[in-house]
């Protein structure tokens, strides 16, 4: 009977059901279309592992013969590299611990105090419309949908399907992919406020997009005082991402020359696979507070898809805009996304409104 | 002949869960310049190439349900596009009833430039910008030439799992 349709109604009848299943799909969560797609999974699952198992010995095999010269070098540079990052690990771990013990002195939240689960990529999209990945992990682990997704290196994305073994990632490159960001820049000493080490200052914090600290390096020769500023204390200096900083009293012999912070804050969305990220001040005239080089995190709060200080990537080009149009700022991710492997999920769940 | 239903049922699915599964890992997998070979468009595209217009774009349709089923894709979404595929592709029976099998795989490569073309469009009009890049301009090539590539096997396959028979002409003897 259906055969039997002239080729008119048929495409009528094609576009019809496509346009309301797509509808019915696009509202948000729908109980018969979630079911059916995991039902789907479980019933398409025998015959990915059994492609997998026959595809992947000979794959291997066959990459293993003609890349083998390949594969040394890279073991060779990988293992130089690897000993050049010890140095700069050991470093890093320890401000990384005195990070955490001024957050944790200040009862604030930071990435590291949620918990995560570390999981594996099982495959890229099979989709060339599609930025995703899939991840070894899923409900069973307690993996929800908004969770962010990070490697070594910074975000990767966000769990955008759930099923009881596995989960969808969808990449930060995705055009759907929009996250809240902060910029800390650093401006060069010339171009800071100096202030007296003596005279805590609070200097302007311009609503949301803008926070701008003055600190100051100091060496102490004797009698040193250091207070620890109050949450809400209106004379404390905050630092970037929110964290009041140690201000010291103190007799100084040697002073080192001050440097100042600025925080912006804005919208990190995806532009596609081979495409840069797209920052989005919230003010446009914050863009002379940016430079090439200045590194991008996430921003956290309550309508973030993510916990603050999570690494997003570096600004490469910043184009100031001419009339009307609005300035550009691209970043690059941090983290490769081209061969991800090992991937971790921070168990936080983000607002529902975010996801 | 059989009736569609009957060979969706009997036919497509199993062959397309075995055709999916290859999708989801070999050729997600390994991509040549940088895109994943559409295996599950090339069966649609080839089933209209192989059992017309109407048969095609049923069938083409069912393997795109099962492909957002699968692949997480908004659900109708590649459903429209391989439906697409599969009607386009089935033109060729419109030209003649027995054609030459790089007659059919022309359709079908055909057939599967517009699923693959039809999937950003679709993207667009539903509000998901992004992606309509230079990028399509080694995309689609890609894609055309796996399904031209694959089309002598998938035609015959296409056209027993969409239930059809190839049309023969025979000499009436007196």
């Amino acid at each position: 009977m259906l055969s039997s349709l002239s080729r008119r109604r048929v495409v009528v009848l094609l576009i019809l059901t496509s346009l309301l299943l797509i509808t019915l799909d696009r509202r948000g969560s729908n109980l018969f279309i979630d079911k059916a797609r995991q039902v789907f999974a479980v019933v398409v699952r025998p015959f990915d592992i059994a492609a997998e198992a026959v595809s992947k010995p000979i794959a291997n095999a066959w990459y293993g013969i003609t890349h083998y010269d390949d594969v040394r070098n890279e073991n060779v540079a990988l293992k130089d590299q690897l000993a050049q990052q010890k140095g700069a690990e050991i470093e890093a771990k320890t401000a990384i611990n005195k990070v955490n013990e001024i957050l944790k002195l200040n009862r604030l939240n930071s990435v590291r105090n949620y918990k995560y689960v570390v999981a594996q990529v099982a495959g890229d999209a099979p989709s060339n419309f599609q930025n995703t990945v899939e991840i070894t992990v899923g409900s069973r682990e307690g993996i929800a949908v908004g969770m962010p997704v990070t490697n070594g290196a910074g975000l990767i994305g966000k769990v955008t399907k759930v099923y009881a073994d596995r989960s969808l990632v969808l990449l930060i490159t995705d055009p759907q992919y929009s996250v809240q960001a902060q910029v800390s820049s650093r401006a060069d000493a010339d171009e800071g406020s100096s202030t007296s080490s003596s005279e805590p200052s609070n200097t302007a914090l311009s609503g949301r997009s803008k926070d701008t600290t003055t600190s100051e390096s100091t060496t102490t020769s004797s009698s040193t005082t250091t207070t620890i500023a109050a949450k809400n204390d209106p004379g404390s200096t905050i630092a970037p991402g929110g964290v009041p900083t140690q201000t010291s009293t103190s007799s100084t012999s040697t002073t080192l020359p001050g440097f100042e912070v600025r925080r912006e804050t804005g919208d990190i969305d995806g532009q596609g696979a081979d495409r840069p990220l797209k920052f989005s001040l919230i003010e446009d005239s914050a863009i002379t507070n940016v430079k090439v080089g200045d590194t991008v995190e996430t921003a956290g709060g309550l309508k973030s898809l993510a916990p603050q200080s999570i690494p997003i990537g570096t600004i490469i080009r910043i184009d100031q805009g001419t009339g009307s149009r609005s300035p550009i700022v691209e970043v690059a991710p941090n983290a490769s996304l081209v061969q991800l492997n090992f991937v971790s999920v921070v168990l936080f769940v983000p607002n529902q409104a975010a996801i | 002949v059989r009736s569609l239903p009957f060979a969706l049922f009997t036919r497509l699915i199993p062959i397309a869960l075995v055709i999916l599964g290859m999708q989801r890992t070999i050729f997600a997998t390994y991509r040549p310049a940088g895109v994943a070979v559409q295996v599950v468009l090339a069966l649609a595209a080839a089933a209209g190439a192989g059992a017309g217009s109407e048969r095609g774009a049923f069938a083409g349709f069912a393997l795109g349900m099962m492909y957002d089923l699968g692949v997480g894709t908004p659900l109708g979404m590649s459903a429209l596009a391989y439906g697409l595929a599969g009607l386009t592709a089935g033109y060729v029976l419109s030209i003649t009833p027995d054609p030459q099998w790089w007659l059919a795989a022309i359709f079908t490569a055909a057939g599967a430039a517009v699923g693959e073309m039809a999937i950003p469009l679709i993207k667009f009009l539903t509000g998901q910008e992004g992606w309509l890049t230079r990028k399509l301009f080694v995309t689609i090539p890609v894609v055309t030439i796996g399904a031209l590539i694959l089309s002598p096997l998938f035609v015959p396959l296409g056209r027993w799992c969409a239930g059809a028979k190839r049309r023969r002409w025979r000499v009436m003897l007196e």
